[in-house]
């Protein structure tokens, strides 16, 4: 405590009061004559009486030092010393202080903006014990299938396990909500009441399912989220109790609850288990979620859940054989589709901060060689070693900070940038901000750049003798210590960025191989929306067939139609519906080695106005309705695969227990991007929806013009049919093939964003050292030139140390490429992560920005006239 | 040739003086500190000052402008209650401190002690 207090007295030294100053002088002049008095006092003269008594005393100034020094911190004092100067220096070298706090603004700025993002994605879930909760998933190794949604068969008995404390069945599901005399489109989970349990979720209002709302009759209830509630309905408490329109059947909305941030959705009603699915153990369109039991490891529930699969495959071989259940982690299976991204990007700007980090200290080196001289003279006063290193490393440290400063603005920009992608993949995404813990990260780090580059400098301090800086009449005192250092820093340079380089290559092409490659189908100047029909006038699918068939017309019989049709899915829709596929007269195969076919039922004229090309057989036409043979048109590569070297029109395949009749091939069409996840290629398959109607499709309209003008038109004449219908996923063709790509897209912006500031700074760099080097040769040059080299030679002198470091970087670059570019695959389309022709486009680019860099201060050589470089110093 | 005073007993004297004499200037409390050691010590203003400083820092002592005894102005010292408290330690602490030493230096009482105790 008394420390403390004294702590106290000496930080309010620091602002040194003159007044102190004053009082100390005073009491030491009192002391003096009070000396001088008694000395005379023993009868010395008064001269004598004066030099005894400053000799007793000790020296006044060196008194004053001590004195001062507890007044106040000496460390701190000298520390705000340091600061000034460092101020100073700044501002006697603005451009220089601009060009390092731009670079490391840059560098600290996208890093800060990268972490708020990986901050705010990786905040633990706002439930109770957010590590018990686990999704459960079917899995098929032998397909390489994971992550799979369940049976209903499968889920209870997994949930009579023992393994879980609750389980739980969900699936995402759209919605038309009426409120007032609108109806609109809304997003929502059916979910069984264990949800409840499993998230621990407490209503706001009202109450949470119980197990009673899930049975069939008793299902008309519906919870809302609080923002829902709070933007449709006003906040309205009243609301708990009333009935709401939800697809045209009211429902009674039981409570209000806070939203989990593990899904965008607006509402919850009961998932009610209904035939067929309840019973087919081959049907799996829900995911399952739970929360272990406790006391139970999550390894020795993966060993329980092994056991359970293997009994389910044993006793239901046609539908569970090869299938097993596997647990993981909800926040992982929340942040899994969006690691990849994260990764690369945090890798990316972690090589942008190194990279601004060895330029910088690059160029501090360069300075601190040319202020050697002042180095010298300071030690030559009498600062130690450790002094002038600590004025260094204050110096650098507040370039920094400076540095961190400013880089809240780049942070922010990057953050708003990465934000505008609306990424569905990236959770959390409503908590990215410049909150304290990011601004803390991006100060932090600034100041470890600060000690990082702050070293550099002093390495060659070590080296510096006080006589012979001063007597050297050069203005730079070169060492070879430092340029292999400084050669290093450029070569790790080139290293890093070569390795950006390639990966924004990699992306940017897969990008542009993307946007040029071929569907399979006209994506211009077509427009799509999609209805979801609902209501009691719809139960009949008769009635949902006439309301497609109708919306079709009305929109063919609008100005500016070429085309009109109906979809059950756009080729590019991340729904996609897959069932097992026969041949009848070939044997049947096991399970697991059942080939999987896509079904998309559409109207007649899909194929036409999609421009999807018809390569043998016909169309659909209406002669194609109900009750007259089921026909099926396949696609090429189905053709090729399942029946080679055959016609394949006239033959038969069966799906979901209907037997087809093959009556087209069409040409292929791409693949959407979440078939990944089949792991190789399916089947497709086409059905006329006159023969099996859907409640739900897309309409695909052609323009002769603009598309966009006719959305408006198209929904007048839809509300025309049906004004309780809402219309949703509004959006060009194109724009649904590149919807799914966002990620891609925000890859491909950052990747090559970063390598093109990387390329710039690794150019500075490799200028820098080139130029400096050269400059050292002027007078070697000069004499070569009068003994007759010619110019060519001198250039290839000077570009020498050049090659090297540019060869010697690239080497290492290219090994750390081929090695990293691999996290890259998943973001790739149509090409390899170690793509030959981009590893070497990138290579050459590389080296021939380096080469010019280094050749421009080469030739500025063979401009020296050799008298001149003589008489240089 | 005198010795410089000790830092670390530097305090101890100086609060044991104030607690003798009451109020106290420095040069006051340098002399009484030179002769008390019988002209064995010296204490100059480089290392009294600041020691007074970090005492009254540390709340054992406090200072006020006056007047001296040939009508000058000069600062007083004197001791607060947390010093005099300060003081009974330091003292039980040297005094611990100086009997352990001692034993050490005389071996004939130490091997006679070290049965008894």
């Amino acid at each position: 405590m008394r420390s403390l207090r004294a702590l106290l007295f000496r930080i309010r030294g620091l602002f040194r009061n003159p007044a102190a100053d004053r009082e100390f002088d005073d009491e030491m002049a009192a002391h003096l004559e009070m000396q001088i008095a008694d000395n005379l006092r023993s009868g010395m003269t008064e001269e004598e009486a004066r030099r005894r008594a400053l000799i007793s005393t000790g020296g006044l100034e060196s008194a004053r030092e001590a004195y001062r020094d507890r007044q106040s911190l000496p460390l701190l004092d000298s520390l705000f010393q340091d600061l000034r100067y460092a101020g100073r220096m700044m501002t006697k070298n603005p451009g220089f202080t601009a060009v390092v706090a731009l670079t490391l603004a840059l560098g600290i700025g996208v890093n800060t903006a990268v972490f708020s993002v990986v901050d705010a994605a990786l905040t633990p879930l706002p439930i109770p014990q957010p590590d018990r909760a686990v999704m459960v998933w079917t899995e098929c190794p032998k397909r390489d299938w994971h992550h799979f949604p369940a049976s209903i068969p499968d889920y209870e008995d997994w949930k009579a396990s023992g393994v879980f404390s609750s389980l739980a069945m969900f699936g995402e599901d759209g919605f038309n909500l009426r409120i007032g005399n609108r109806t609109e489109r809304v997003n929502g989970l059916r979910l069984t009441p264990d949800a409840f349990a499993v998230f621990a979720t407490r209503p706001l209002l009202g109450r949470v399912f119980e197990p009673r709302d899930a049975h069939q009759g008793n299902d008309n209830v519906v919870i809302l989220t609080e923002s829902f509630w709070r933007s449709r309905f006003g906040a309205d408490p009243s609301v708990v109790g009333k009935n709401v329109m939800l697809d045209g059947v009211p429902h009674i909305v039981a409570g209000v609850v806070p939203k989990p941030r593990f899904a965008h959705e607006d509402l919850y009603v009961p998932l009610v288990f209904l035939p067929p699915a309840s019973t087919d153990r081959g049907s799996r369109s829900n995911v399952v979620v739970g929360r272990l039991r406790p006391g139970l490891t999550l390894e020795s529930a993966q060993h329980r859940m092994k056991d359970i699969s293997e009994r389910l495959a044993r006793e239901y071989p046609k539908a569970d054989a090869g299938l097993s259940a596997s647990l993981q982690p909800l926040e992982e299976a929340l942040f899994q589709d969006a690691q990849t991204l994260v990764y690369v990007l945090l890798g990316a700007v972690g090589f942008v901060l190194l990279i601004a980090c060895a330029n910088i200290a690059n160029l501090l080196m360069a300075r601190s060689a040319s202020r050697g001289k002042e180095m010298a003279i300071r030690a030559a006063l009498g600062a130690g070693r450790g002094r002038i290193g600590r004025q260094l490393l204050v110096e650098n440290m507040a370039l920094a900070l400076l540095g961190g400063v400013i880089a809240v603005v780049p942070a922010f920009w990057a953050i708003q940038f990465i934000l505008s992608f609306h990424l569905d993949e990236l959770p959390n995404t409503e908590l990215v901000s410049l909150n304290s813990k990011v601004l803390i990260f991006n100060f932090a780090l600034a100041a470890v750049t600060g000690i990082l580059f702050g070293f550099a400098p002093l390495a060659q301090l070590r080296k510096t003798n006080v006589n012979d800086t001063l007597k050297q009449s050069s203005r730079n005192a070169s060492g070879g210590v430092q340029q292999r250092l400084r050669g290093l820093f450029v070569i790790s340079e080139i290293a890093l960025t070569l390795v950006l380089l390639t990966a924004a290559g990699l992306i940017l092409q897969s990008f542009l191989k993307f946007r040029a490659a071929d569907p399979g189908y006209r994506a211009s100047g077509v427009i799509t929306m999609r209805v979801a029909l609902s209501g009691p006038q719809y139960a009949s699918s008769q009635r949902q067939l006439q309301f497609f068939n109708s919306a079709v017309e009305r929109a063919r019989a609008l100005p500016g139609v070429v085309a009109a049709a109906a979809t059950e899915e756009l080729p590019s829709s991340d729904n996609f519906h897959a069932s097992g596929f026969h041949i009848p007269e070939r044997p049947a195969t096991r399970v697991e080695d059942i080939p999987i076919a896509l079904h998309d039922a559409a109207t007649i004229d899909y194929f036409q106005t999609a421009r999807i090309p018809l390569l043998r057989g016909r169309y659909f036409t209406t002669a194609d309705r109900e009750g007259a043979p089921a026909v099926a048109i396949i696609d090429d590569w189905t053709a090729r695969r399942y029946w080679p070297n055959q016609d394949v029109v006239g033959k038969h395949f069966k799906m979901d227990s209907r037997q087809y009749e093959i009556v087209g091939v069409v040409g292929n069409v791409e693949p959407t991007i979440l078939l990944a996840i089949l792991k190789g290629r399916a089947a497709q398959v086409y059905v006329p929806v006159a023969q099996e109607p859907k409640p739900a499709m897309t309409l695909v309209v052609r323009a002769a013009g603009d598309p966009a003008s006719l959305v408006a038109p198209i929904e007048a004449a839809l509300r025309n049919i049906d004004a309780d219908q809402p219309v949703f996923h509004i959006q060009t063709m194109e724009q649904a093939r590149v919807a799914d790509r966002a990620m891609q897209l925000l890859a491909t912006s950052l990747l090559g964003g970063f390598a093109i500031l990387a390329m710039l700074l690794a150019t500075i760099g490799i200028y820098g050292v080139v130029s400096y080097s050269a400059g050292q040769r002027t007078r070697e040059f000069g004499i070569r030139i009068s003994l007759g080299a010619r110019p060519s030679d001198v250039v290839a002198l000077a570009l020498r140390q050049g090659i090297v470091i540019m060869a010697v970087g690239i080497a290492i670059g290219l090994a750390c490429a081929f090695a990293l570019t691999r996290a890259l695959s998943s973001l790739l389309y149509g090409l390899g992560a170690t793509d030959p022709w981009t590893f070497a486009f990138t290579t050459a680019l590389l080296a021939a920005v380096g080469l010019l860099a280094s050749y421009i201060p080469a030739r500025r050589q063979t401009k020296v006239d050799p008298l001149q470089a003589l008489r240089h110093d | 040739m005198k010795t410089d005073v000790w830092q670390g007993t530097l305090a101890l004297m100086v609060l044991k003086t104030l607690e003798s004499l009451g109020s106290l200037h420095g040069y006051g409390i340098a002399r009484r500190i030179e002769q008390t050691s019988g002209e064995q010590l010296s204490v100059n203003y480089g290392t009294l000052y600041p020691a007074l400083l970090k005492l009254e820092q540390e709340g054992y002592i406090a200072s006020e402008w006056g007047v001296s005894d040939n009508n000058r102005k000069a600062k007083y010292y004197k001791l607060t209650r947390a010093g005099r408290k300060r003081l009974l330690e330091q003292a039980r602490e040297w005094e611990q401190t100086t009997s352990i030493v001692a034993r050490f230096l005389s071996p004939a009482t130490s091997t006679g002690n070290g049965g008894a105790s």
